[in-house]
């Protein structure tokens, strides 16, 4: 049964005008960073974009940015698998409040924790370190990835499981011969999840760190507007080529993400 | 031999074990560290002073503390209310009429979720301005007298960062209830009409007790995004003008590490964990106990 | 369960180490001798923080910054330049971190440099001065604006702790065409002045440009005001936060009122409230706007926006020969901290920026250096204007200190008050009470 024609046009408009609001500020913005430079330099179209890339060190950030994410991406993945597939396969005592212990890490916000981080590490003369700004944020994705790949685990399949164990497979090998090929789908999303997280952080990278080699992306942007006091045009250069990365790495992946991220979320 | 699966075994505890080092460590310790500092008055750089709980009272106490944490709530209407309430009726109507380009349309949608929130600042502080692109279409369209200064307009400035939420979490949350409802087998919606149901009562009777899960989930996520806005205060308002846009998340940077007053900021993070938990619990025993 | 009880075991332990307890504090002291040979000081690094970013600024640090490289090729130079917004949220976290840089540039007012100097994180240049004879470099007048005592309460006395480069004085620009046009010469007299507002707003033209949406720029207006109704040696001790004034005076009261009556009588930009302080003297540049209140820190970048469109006169008094005041001083002097690790070297680096060479490259590059104002060529057009403004000012002794000096809350009571005040949520009354509060807790100690 076709809907009547009313009905269909009226859905086509509500996508798209809700398209075009989701859409519109990510469109100013880009459009404003390909026009012709109002404070001044000369440049226009794609030049404003070497400009602000020049004027605002944009490449020693995203050079920070990448090591930090990819970073803490392979560590939190690697250690949420470890412990997502404990708490999803195995029984031992106090598993339970194990895993409420991790769960609360997912609704800690940033602010709780880095206040005293930073006055810890202070002390310790770890501040203005790689470290510090990477391993807070290792916290916090492998709060939320335990959870993701234990739901994954608890609902692989028994039979999987048990013919590996059969074959003399230890649990090691179980893991990484046997689950982990076929959850590549939830692998991803977390993947991307972590990844675009890290990117886009930018409470723990303010507070940690105080030198420029160190400084990731979006600090870059936030700083460089309120340093480039003439215009827009160039801030708007610098706000795409921060955002650009994770916008890409969506692009790419983007239908593996939102599919797995939707089989993820309700699995509870 | 190994253990059937599901078995007892210890070999798990080894297995959590880096991760549970690393979140102890830069997680649960420092909260653990947050209601500790919490019970100071402290500079930050000199020795603190044991105040006990005053820091808390000063959160009921103090005009400016209560203010920001009343700005938090209306901003969790704005982040959480609104895009669920937006989102439930986009995607029901989409759910219903088969669409083409959905897919295309999820993808668009969830865009805003995936732009670091540096850019959304800059982009939507841009939007807002005095000769920005809103005030342009304002008066385009003869409304002169509603343009303004968005972002230091006393009445509109938390509204205004409000919507900037709503257009964040709209996208999450429509592809979220959008999955849950395709999830619903026909045949309820079948039963529904044959009932005589028109569009509204199917949605109360159908639809909405089924998604009650991706509701839930969706509550908890943008919640927790509505306490979290620090880098949009921090790039658009800076709390201001006055104090209309100050919220629990900056007033934490802005006490530790501008005036020196990390007792206080301490006991600001812990107050924001609490009501997060409160909200998120409450949140999902309301959906638990419709799903029994 | 056994958790929970080993965590509060946990916690209840270490609640008996109070915060801080590792920081033994106190002032940060000045080695007894020092060395002004900096080229003999071998291979140094030093980590400079300004916040020299707008156009004339930024030309003048590189412009420095390159001889001083050329002339010392043993000290590198490594510098972090931002806004002045972001050196204020940042410079607190950076000083008490482990990577402190060397070099910084610190607001002197008790919000900041009078903290820094409270945490002994920075270090006294007493011994310097003497060495380099910074004494004779600059008048007492302008050097009492980085002095405190070494505990931070007394300002504007007390050591030397930093070294500016450039004066300041907030003054009146106006846009010469907009002004003939209305058959106006520039005001002599502060009614003139009000007349010229009136006049512009009745012929259609915007009178005055303001953006305020950063909270700052309004504390330069308001003091604009202030100084045509309060005598200048009660703005002083309110500005420097000593006791003895008060607030809540029918001067005070009647500056905040004419503030008022400006908004009402619709002389500035309509959401002024809601406009950056950077559009809004853009938009002047862009020939928006008969006046701008502003700083003489804006010189290099309305000289480029507008040319020889563009004048500068110091706000002027109830008569045309009244001994002027006008809000100013010096531009953020440079400090040094108590992590430098080669002070001498730090010394050397603020040494060769303020310099009577230095003078000159800061001249040229469109500032406004804080000595030889008088010996350097003026140039015509805004950047004379500029110079004879600031020589009247400083012969005169007609500069009282920016208000938001007074005390380590009062750049945020000030600046969220004038805002309120402005969008008339508070009363020219309530506007006072305010700032006598913030004033009256600290200065009463």
């Amino acid at each position: 049964m076709r809907a009547p024609l009313a009905e269909r046009v009226g859905n086509y408009v509500l996508l798209i005008v809700f398209g075009l609001f989701a859409l519109g500020p990510i469109v100013t913005i880009l459009v404003a960073a390909l026009g012709p430079d109002d404070g001044g330099s000369g440049s226009s179209g794609f030049g404003n974009f070497g400009k602000a890339w020049e004027i605002g060190h944009f490449g020693s950030y995203l050079r920070t940015s990448l090591a930090v994410s990819v970073s803490v991406v392979v560590v939190s993945v690697l250690l949420s698998v470890l412990s997502g597939y404990a708490f999803g396969t195995m029984r031992f005592r106090g598993a339970g409040v194990l895993f409420y212990l991790f769960l609360l890490g997912i609704m800690m916000p940033t602010e709780a924790i880095v206040v005293p981080l930073y006055f810890d590490l202070r002390s310790l003369g770890l501040t203005d370190t790689f470290w510090a700004i990477a391993l807070p944020q290792v916290a916090q994705s492998v709060a939320f990835g335990t959870f993701w790949m234990r739901s994954y685990f608890r609902s692989s399949s028994r039979s999987l499981v048990e013919a590996a164990r059969l074959d003399g497979a230890g649990p090691w090998r179980t893991l990484w011969q046997v689950l982990v090929p076929p959850a590549r789908p939830a692998l991803v999303t977390l993947i991307v999840l972590v990844f675009m997280w890290t990117w886009n952080e930018f409470l723990i990278p303010l507070v940690m760190v105080t030198s420029e080699s160190l400084r990731t992306a979006p600090l870059g942007l936030a700083f460089f507007s309120g340093q480039y006091t003439s215009g827009f045009t160039l801030l708007a250069a610098g706000a795409v080529i921060v955002g650009t990365p994770v916008v890409l790495v969506y692009a790419f992946l983007q239908r593996h993400f939102i599919a797995g991220m939707l089989e993820g979320a309700v699995r509870e | 031999m190994s253990s059937p699966p599901g078995e007892p075994r210890k070999i798990g505890y080894l297995y959590i074990l880096p991760a549970l080092l690393v979140y102890g460590a830069f997680l649960l310790y420092p909260l653990g560290r947050a209601v500790h500092l919490s019970l100071f008055e402290w500079n930050g750089i000199t020795l603190g002073k044991f105040v006990g709980l005053s820091n808390y009272a000063d959160v009921v106490a103090d005009a400016g503390l209560r203010a920001a944490f009343g700005h938090a709530l209306v901003l969790i209407v704005f982040y959480s209310v609104l895009p669920v309430v937006i989102g439930l009726a986009l995607a029901s109507v989409l759910q219903r009429a088969r669409v083409r380009g959905l897919g295309f349309f999820r993808t668009v949608v969830f865009l805003p979720q995936v732009v670091a929130m540096v850019v959304v600042a800059v982009s939507w502080r841009h939007i807002y301005a005095p000769d920005g692109p809103l005030n342009d279409v304002l008066r385009a369209v003869g409304l002169d007298s509603v343009a303004r200064g968005w972002l230091g307009d006393y009445t509109f400035a938390l509204p205004a960062v409000g919507v900037i939420g709503t257009w964040f979490e709209t996208g999450l949350v429509t592809v979220l209830l959008l999955a849950g409802m395709a999830r619903i087998p026909k045949e309820r919606y079948e039963a529904a009409r044959l009932d005589g149901a028109g569009a509204f009562a199917e949605f109360f009777a159908v639809v909405l007790p089924a998604v009650r899960g991706e509701i839930a989930v969706a509550v908890t996520l943008t919640v927790i995004a509505a306490l979290r806005t620090f880098d949009l205060v921090y790039v658009t308002t800076s709390g201001g003008p006055g104090t209309s846009t100050s919220v629990p998340s900056y007033e934490v940077y802005h006490r530790a590490f501008e005036l020196g007053q990390v007792g206080s900021a301490a006991a600001i993070g812990v107050c924001l964990t609490v009501l997060i938990f409160v909200i998120t619990l409450g949140v999902n025993r309301l959906a638990d106990r419709g799903t029994a | 369960m056994k958790v929970v009880a080993l965590a509060t075991a946990a916690l209840l332990l270490t609640a008996a180490c109070t915060p801080g307890s590792d920081n033994p504090g106190g002032a940060a002291s000045a080695p007894s001798t020092v060395k002004t040979d900096a080229a003999a000081l071998g291979d140094v690094s030093l980590t400079v923080w300004d916040q020299e970013v707008r156009g004339g600024q930024a030309a003048q640090m590189a412009e420095l910054n390159k001889q001083f490289q050329a002339k010392y090729p043993n000290i590198k130079l490594k510098r972090v330049s931002r806004s002045f917004d972001d050196l204020k949220t940042t410079l607190r976290l950076a000083l008490s971190g482990n990577d402190a840089p060397d070099v910084v540039q610190a607001n002197n007012g008790r919000s900041d440099m009078g903290e820094f100097v409270k945490a002994g994180q920075l270090v006294p240049l007493d011994k310097w001065a003497d060495a380099y004879n910074w004494k004779s470099r600059y008048p007492a007048s302008v050097l009492q604006y980085s002095r405190y005592s070494p505990d931070g309460k007394t300002f504007g006395e007390g050591d030397l702790y930093g070294m500016p480069q450039v004066g300041e004085v907030v003054g009146i620009y106006y846009n010469k065409t907009k002004l003939t046009a209305l058959g106006l010469e520039p005001p002599k007299t502060w009614a003139d002045f009000e007349n010229a507002l009136g006049k512009a707003k009745a012929a259609g033209e915007l009178p005055m440009q303001l953006g305020n949406l950063d909270k700052w720029p309004a504390i330069h207006v308001f003091g604009t005001v202030q100084d045509k109704h309060v005598p200048a040696q009660q703005i002083t001790t309110l500005a420097f936060g000593r006791p003895g004034a008060s607030w809540k005076t029918t001067e005070n009261t009647q500056a905040a009122e004419t503030l008022v009556s400006w908004v009402d009588k619709g002389y500035f930009n309509p959401g002024f409230n809601g406009q950056g302080y950077d559009p809004a003297w853009q938009d002047f540049g862009k020939g928006k706007g008969v006046f701008l209140i502003a700083g003489t820190w804006l010189q290099a970048d309305l000289q480029k926006a507008l040319g020889d469109k563009v004048g500068f006169l110091l706000p002027p008094g109830a008569s045309a020969d009244e001994k002027p005041v006008v809000t100013g001083g010096t531009g953020l002097p440079f400090a040094v901290t108590n992590k430098a690790k080669n002070p001498d070297a730090a010394a050397a680096y603020i040494n060769f920026i303020t310099s009577s060479d230095a003078m000159k490259v800061l001249a040229s590059t469109g500032n406004l250096p804080i000595a030889d104002a008088s010996s350097q060529q003026a140039p015509a057009g805004l950047a004379g204007d500029i110079f004879s403004a600031f020589g009247t000012a400083v012969s005169k002794e007609g500069l009282v200190p920016y208000l938001d000096y007074a005390t380590p809350t009062m750049y945020d009571t000030i600046g969220a008050a004038l805002q309120d005040l402005l969008a008339k949520k508070a009363t020219p009354q309530q506007f006072v009470d305010k700032l006598e509060a913030d004033y009256s807790k600290f200065a009463g100690k």
